[in-house]
C-alpha cells in the first residue's frame, strides 16, 4: 500500500512533446484509472511510472522515495501487459516464479509463493501448463499472478482487458475488482474505456494530448465535468455539446451541454421542436436522433418501449437541474 | 486430378528421371563395380557387385584418410554452427531491438559479407601472422565470419515477431540484459536455430574452397579436400572414386530428408521477403 | 531534476564477440587486399608496384580471357537460372501429379558437394568413355569433347552449375507464387486473359521480389564460383574456362600474390559494380510497380 506521486512528470520524444507536465497524487490503496483516447499519452506515462519509460523531467515518487532514476525491478512496482507478456516457453509455474528464480531464492521458498499466490487466483491446477494451453481469462490470471508474486508497492495495469471478448471482459472486470478489495493494494490502471474507468475506479485521471483534463471520482467526472472535452468522454451515449452562437443563447459562455439520458421527449410540447432522424431500439432503452433547426443533431435516450417513426414530429426538453455550461 | 495434371505430371517424372535421378544412379552403380567395370564408365549392371568391399577399401585408403577427413570436418562444422548460433543471435537481437545509426551500420556491414568475396591471400597471410593458419581452430573463425551475414539476416528478421514486452516483462521481474537475451529470447528461437543449424552445416561440410586454402597438407583436410585429391589416387580405380563421392553425399542427403521442411524455410525466408 | 541516461537493455557489447570474428578473419583481409594488389608480392619479396598488376590483368591474355570468362559464365547461368526456375515452379505449383515429390529431386543437387557433382559430371562428360558420348554415339551422333574443346568446355561446366542451381531458384520462386493471391488470376480470366497472358501480366510482375532474389544471388555465386570449373576442368583445356576465381587461385600457387589479390579486387569491384546498382534498380522498380 503506497502513495505514487507525480511532479512535473514531462517527457518529449525528439521535438515532440508527448507529455507536458503532469501533476499527480494517488492515494495508498486507491484504484486510479487513467483514461483518455489513443495518444493522449496514458500508456506512456504508466510506463514512465513503472521505469521502462524514461520521464525528461521531472520526480516520480513512490512511497515517498524517489524513483525518478532507479531501474524498474527496484522500484517496487509490478505490471501486467495488454498481452500478457506471458514467457511461452515456460510453465504457470516457471511464468510466476520467474522474478524470484533470477533473484536465486532457494526452491522452497518460490514454491511457496507460488503456491499461494495460485491459490489466491484458482490456477493451482493449472501450474504445469504452458501458456499456450490456457484460455484467455487464464492467462490473464497468470499474468496477474507474476505481478502479485512481487508483493510491489504498485500494481500497473495498461489496457489488460482490450484482447478480450465482451463476456469475458465483463467478468474479468468484477475479478479485478475484487482482487483489488482482497489485496487493498494501489493500482493503477490504463484504459481507453470510459466504461471500465467509471465502473472500476476510486478516481479517474483523464488524459488528453499529454496534460491531465481532471481528476476525480467517477460521478464527480460524470456531474460536474471540467471541461466539454471530459464531458464528451464520459458517458455513453456522448453528451449532446453546442457550441459558439447557440451555446451562447442556451446561456454559455463556450459550449452548452446535455446528456441524452437527461432531456425527455414529447409528441405533444417541449422546448425544441424536433423531427425524428434515426432510431436505435436497444430494448431497455430507445436511442433517438432528433434534428433541431437551430441546435442540429440531439442525441436522446428514452424508455425502451418507445416507439419512433423517422420523419415523426416532437418535441425535446432537457432536465434544467442537469444542463452543463462551460 | 484432371487428366491434364495426371499426363504432365508423369512426363515430368520421367523428365526428371532421366535429368536428375541418373547422375545419381550412376554414381552408386559404378561404385559396386569391380575397378575394371568401372573403368568403361558406362551403365552397365556390375558383374560382381563389390559394393561393401569399395566401401571398406575406400575409407582405408591412405591409412584411413577419409575418417580423419570425416572427423575435422565435423569438428569445424560443429564449432562453426556454435559460434554461429550464439554470436550471430546476439549481434541480430540488438540490431532489431535498438534501430539506430550504429546498429544499422552495423547490419549492413554484416551483410555485405553475403556479397563481398574473400580475399583469399590476404586471409593466408593474416592466418599465417596470428598462427592459426592451416589449423582448424582458424578454419572454424573463417566459416563463423564467412556465414555470419546470413545467420545475422535469419535471426534478424525471426526476432522481430517476439513481442518487445516480453522483453520488458523480464526486466521488471529483474532480468540483466543477459538474463533476458539467454534466458528469454534465445529459447524462443529455437525454429530459426534449426534452420540455421541445417543450412548452414550443409554448407560448410560441402565447403571446398576455403578449406583448399586455409587448410593445405594431411592433418587437417577435410572431406571435399580428401575427394578431391582422390581423383589422381584412384585414377584407374574409378569405382572407388565414386564410392567416395557416394560417402561424401550421405550425410546432405540424410540431412535433406529429416529437415526438408527446415532447409526450405531457411534458403526462403532470407531471400523472398524481399 | 533531470533524469540520467540509464543503460539500455539491449547492450552495444552484445555484438563484440562476432564483431570481433567479423573484422579480423573479413574485414581486415578484405581491406588490405586493395594495398596488396598494389604490391610485387612473392616468397621472397613484397614491394610497392603500383598499378602493375593491374595493367598486367588487362594485357595478359589468359588474364583477360578468365575476366571476360567469369561474366559470360555468370550471366549465362544467371539468365538460364532465372528463366529455368520461373518455368518450372509454375510447373510444379500446377497441381500436377508427383509435384511435391519432383520438387525435392530437383533441390536434392544444390546440397550435394559441388566437388562431388564436378567428377561426376567430369566422368559423364569424358571425351571418349564418358556415358553421355556413348549415348550420342548409340543414336547416331559424334561424339563432344564437351571439357576437352576449348569452345566447350567453359559452357559445359556453365551448364552443370545451371542443374545443379536451378532447384534453388525454383524453391524461391516457389515461395514467391504462394504469395500471389488466386484473386489476381481470376480477374484476368474474367478479363479474356489465355494462360500465356497470365502468365505474363500477373505472375511475372507480382513475382518480382523472387525474381530478383533469384537474379541477385546466382549472379554473385556465378561470378564467384571457383569449386565447379576447379573439379571439372581445372581452368582448361589452356585457360579457355579460366574464371577470376581459378586465376586467383592459380597465381597464388604460383607465387605471384600480388597479381592474385589484384584478382580477388577486380572481382570485388565487379561484384561492387555490377550487382549492387542491379539490385538496387531492380528493387526500385519494384516499388514503382
Amino acid at each position: 500500500m503506497s502513495r505514487v506521486q507525480l511532479k512535473e512528470l514531462r517527457k518529449s520524444f525528439g521535438a515532440v512533446d508527448v507529455i507536458k507536465g503532469v501533476d499527480l497524487t494517488i492515494e495508498p490503496g486507491e484504484f486510479c484509472v487513467f483514461v483518455g483516447p489513443s495518444g493522449c499519452g496514458k500508456s506512456t506515462l504508466l510506463r514512465m511510472i513503472s521505469g521502462l519509460e524514461e520521464q525528461t523531467s521531472g520526480v516520480i515518487e513512490i512511497n515517498g522515495r524517489d524513483v525518478s532514476n532507479v531501474e524498474p525491478s527496484e522500484r517496487g512496482i509490478a505490471m501486467v501487459f495488454q498481452n500478457y507478456a506471458l514467457y511461452p516457453h515456460l510453465s504457470v509455474r516457471e511464468n510466476i516464479g520467474f522474478g524470484l528464480s533470477l533473484a536465486r531464492k532457494p526452491k522452497t521458498e518460490i514454491a511457496q509463493k507460488v503456491g499461494k499466490v495460485a491459490e489466491i487466483l484458482q490456477l493451482s491446477d493449472y501450474l504445469d501448463r504452458k501458456p499456450k494451453e490456457l484460455s484467455g481469462g487464464q492467462r490473464q490470471r497468470v499474468a496477474i499472478g507474476r505481478a502479485i508474486v512481487r508483493d510491489p508497492e504498485v500494481f500497473l495495469f495498461d489496457e489488460p482487458l482490450s484482447n478480450l471478448d465482451a463476456a469475458l471482459r465483463s467478468q474479468m472486470r468484477i475479478e479485478l475488482t475484487d482482487l483489488h478489495a482482497r489485496l487493498g493494494a494501489t493500482m493503477i490502471y490504463v484504459t481507453h474505456d470510459q466504461v471500465e474507468a467509471m465502473t472500476m475506479a476510486d478516481k479517474i485521471v483523464v488524459l488528453n494530448g499529454g496534460r491531465v483534463e481532471q481528476v476525480g471520482s467517477p460521478m464527480e467526472l460524470y456531474e460536474r465535468p471540467a471541461s466539454p472535452f471530459v464531458a464528451e468522454f464520459i458517458g455513453s451515449p456522448k453528451m449532446n455539446l453546442y457550441e459558439g452562437a447557440v451555446a451562447q443563447q442556451l446561456g454559455a459562455n463556450h459550449a452548452y451541454g446535455i446528456r441524452p439520458e437527461h432531456l425527455s421527449v414529447s409528441e405533444t410540447k417541449g422546448k425544441w421542436p424536433v423531427t425524428v432522424r434515426h432510431v436505435e431500439r436497444l430494448g431497455a432503452d430507445t436511442i433517438v436522433h432528433l434534428e433541431n433547426d437551430e441546435l442540429g443533431t440531439i442525441v436522446a435516450r428514452v424508455e425502451g418501449s418507445r416507439a419512433f417513426r423517422i420523419g415523426d414530429k416532437a418535441f425535446a426538453t432537457p432536465d434544467p437541474a442537469r444542463e452543463v455550461r462551460f | 486430378m484432371t487428366r491434364r495434371q495426371t499426363i504432365t505430371g508423369l512426363i515430368s517424372m520421367v523428365v526428371a528421371f532421366v535429368l536428375f535421378v541418373v547422375p545419381f544412379l550412376f554414381v552408386l552403380i559404378n561404385a559396386s563395380k569391380t575397378a575394371q567395370d568401372a573403368s568403361q564408365l558406362d551403365f552397365s549392371w556390375p558383374e560382381r557387385w563389390v559394393f561393401w568391399e569399395n566401401l571398406v577399401t575406400t575409407v582405408q585408403t591412405r591409412d584411413y584418410a577419409l575418417l580423419l577427413a570425416y572427423w575435422n570436418s565435423i569438428v569445424i562444422t560443429v564449432g562453426a554452427i556454435t559460434l554461429l548460433v550464439i554470436f550471430g543471435a546476439m549481434v541480430g537481437y540488438i540490431v532489431q531491438r535498438r534501430p539506430n545509426r550504429v546498429t544499422r551500420i552495423v547490419y549492413i556491414i554484416t551483410l555485405s559479407g553475403l556479397m563481398i568475396p574473400p580475399a583469399v591471400v590476404p586471409t593466408i597471410w593474416l592466418l599465417q601472422e596470428i598462427n592459426l593458419f592451416k589449423t582448424l581452430h582458424g578454419m572454424i573463425f573463417i566459416q563463423v565470419a564467412y556465414g555470419l551475414g546470413f545467420t545475422v539476416l535469419l535471426y534478424r528478421n525471426f526476432i522481430g515477431t517476439i513481442p518487445r514486452e516480453l522483453d520488458e516483462a523480464a526486466i521488471i521481474d529483474g532480468a540483466k540484459p543477459w538474463q533476458v537475451f539467454f534466458r528469454v529470447v534465445l529459447p524462443l528461437l529455437k525454429p530459426v536455430t534449426v534452420t540455421i543449424i541445417v543450412v548452414q552445416s550443409i554448407t560448410i561440410f560441402n565447403d571446398f574452397t576455403h578449406p583448399l586454402y586455409y587448410l593445405p597438407g594431411r592433418d587437417n583436410i577435410t572431406v571435399q579436400l580428401t575427394l578431391y585429391n582422390f581423383q589422381s589416387q584412384f585414377v584407374s580405380q574409378m569405382n572407388l572414386l565414386f564410392m567416395n563421392i557416394m560417402l561424401i553425399t550421405i550425410p546432405p542427403l540424410l540431412v535433406f530428408i529429416f529437415f526438408n521442411r527446415q532447409i526450405v524455410a531457411g534458403m526462403t525466408s532470407g531471400a523472398v521477403k524481399g | 531534476m533531470s533524469a540520467q541516461a540509464r543503460k539500455s537493455p539491449y547492450p552495444y557489447w552484445f555484438v563484440l564477440p562476432a564483431g570481433l570474428i567479423f573484422v579480423i578473419f573479413f574485414l581486415v583481409p578484405t581491406v588490405t587486399s586493395f594495398y596488396f594488389s598494389l604490391t610485387y608480392w612473392d616468397p621472397f619479396e613484397a614491394r610497392f608496384a603500383g598499378w602493375d598488376n593491374y595493367v598486367q590483368f588487362f594485357s595478359e591474355p589468359y588474364l583477360i580471357q578468365g575476366t571476360v570468362n567469369t561474366l559470360i559464365f555468370a550471366f549465362l547461368t544467371s539468365g538460364l537460372k532465372t528463366a529455368l526456375g520461373l518455368l518450372l515452379a509454375v510447373l510444379l505449383t500446377s497441381g500436377m501429379l508427383g509435384q511435391s515429390l519432383l520438387r525435392s529431386i530437383i533441390f536434392f543437387p544444390v546440397l550435394v558437394s559441388t566437388i562431388g557433382v564436378g567428377i561426376l559430371f567430369k566422368e559423364m562428360m569424358h571425351p571418349t568413355d564418358g556415358f553421355l558420348n556413348i549415348v550420342l554415339d548409340s543414336i547416331g551422333l559424334s561424339k563432344v569433347g564437351f571439357l576437352t574443346n576449348p569452345s566447350l568446355a567453359l559452357f559445359s561446366v556453365a551448364l552443370v552449375d545451371v542443374w545443379r542451381g536451378v532447384g534453388l531458384a525454383t524453391l524461391i520462386y516457389i515461395a514467391g507464387l504462394a504469395t500471389i493471391g488466386q484473386e489476381y488470376y481470376e480477374a484476368a480470366r474474367i478479363d479474356g486473359a489465355t494462360r500465356w497472358q497470365q502468365f505474363w501480366r500477373v505472375t511475372v510482375p507480382l513475382v518480382r521480389p523472387a525474381t530478383t532474389t533469384v537474379i541477385i544471388l546466382s549472379l554473385i555465386g556465378g561470378l564467384r564460383l571457383f569449386d565447379l570449373i576447379w573439379a571439372m576442368t581445372g581452368g582448361g583445356p589452356g585457360f579457355s574456362s579460366d574464371v577470376l576465381a581459378s586465376v586467383i587461385y592459380k597465381q597464388y600457387q604460383a607465387g605471384f600474390w600480388g597479381l592474385s589479390t589484384a584478382g580477388n579486387v577486380i572481382l570485388f569491384l565487379m561484384i561492387a559494380f555490377i550487382v549492387a546498382p542491379l539490385a538496387y534498380w531492380l528493387n526500385r522498380r519494384a516499388i514503382d510497380a
